[in-house]
């Protein structure tokens, strides 16, 4: 078995105002600011982990004042997907889609042969997110848009399928991405789908102990070259996110 | 043939360099291998360096590529 555990405040921490350098970048008042923590190495930060077998951006983010956000901008292939934490996130894309999610939605924009998109938090209230982005199966495909939502009430204590072949999002990559969200303690075996897979998990809020690692909120671990991964958590509230993917 | 040539992708954007095809609405002869691209270069479409692209070996949708067109948003 390999792993690493990256703990939150080792994760590479950016601010980037509306105005200056980024303004045509950052859209938002001349107040508004993204402050962005990477799991992985994005754009200038580049001295961490290049990143997870397909996953390439692990961005823990806020849009901090209205109209604050990422102005539209190009993609091409890489299936970008947004966590709703907190907050709103109006999402336009050039499929023709304009979106808003809150706090348990999430979205999948396949961005294949080329597409456009544009991020904005237009509230008072501040929006935290998760961006993760990942690495096609394929180059060039018709470019998709795919949105949902995570009960977590109804789902509370079950590990719950989000996104790949076991839910109602899939994508073209073999990976799959589960969310736990726990009152009470509990241990959780999660099976991986070979010995070529590898589980990077994240501590949203609360705490968990995955295979013998105590994690803390917004710590991670990445898990490879087991068939298997053990999740432990306590009674307090705790929302963990679950990345699968082929190494 | 064509499998000796490789891709690359921009990590910042995920736009695509394909050797075969190069690049001549940017001035990039098909054929053109990554290592004669200067290093200077950065992406058309968002500015990364060239060198945060990566060497991904990574089939095409079918019917893609159409074109070099079909690379250029």
């Amino acid at each position: 078995m390999q792993s690493f555990v990256l703990k939150a405040e080792e994760r590479d921490h950016r601010k980037f105002m509306s105005t200056g350098e980024a303004s045509s970048y950052v859209a938002g008042h001349p107040d508004a600011y993204i402050t962005r923590h990477s799991s992985f190495n994005f754009g200038d930060y580049q001295t961490g982990r290049k990143g997870f077998g397909k996953v390439r951006v692990f961005g823990d983010e806020i849009f901090s004042k209205a109209g604050c956000g990422y102005n539209m901008h190009p993609h091409h292939d890489f299936i970008i997907m947004a966590f709703i934490l907190e907050g709103e996130l109006t999402h336009v894309n050039t499929l023709g889609k304009v979106d808003t999610l809150k706090a348990g939605d999430f979205y999948a924009f396949s961005a294949g042969s080329g597409g456009k998109h544009c991020e904005l938090n237009i509230e008072s209230q501040d929006l935290h997110v998760i961006y993760v982005w990942v690495i096609p199966g394929m180059l060039l495909l018709p470019p998709t848009y795919q949105r949902s939502h995570f009960n977590a009430t109804t789902s509370c204590n079950k590990l719950t399928p989000l996104v790949g072949n076991d839910s109602s999002m899939p994508i073209t990559q073999d990976l799959k991405i589960s969310r736990l969200d726990t009152d009470a303690a509990a241990t959780y075996e999660y099976k991986l789908a070979s010995g070529n897979h590898g589980v990077y998990a994240f501590v949203i809020e609360g705490s968990m102990t995955c295979n013998g690692a105590s994690l803390g909120k917004r710590d991670s671990t990445g898990i490879w070259e087991t068939d298997k991964v053990t999740i432990q958590t306590g009674t307090e509230r705790s929302d963990i996110l679950i990345v699968e993917t082929i190494m | 043939m064509s499998e000796q040539y490789q891709r690359y992708l921009c990590l910042g954007c995920g736009f695509l360099y394909d050797e075969l095809m190069g690049l001549p609405q940017h001035g990039i002869a098909p054929g053109t291998r990554w290592d004669q691209i200067p290093e200077d270069w950065v992406c058309p479409d968002c500015g990364t360096p060239k060198a945060r692209f990566e060497m991904v070996v990574i089939p095409y949708a079918p019917g893609e590529p159409q074109s070099s067109s079909s690379n250029t948003f």
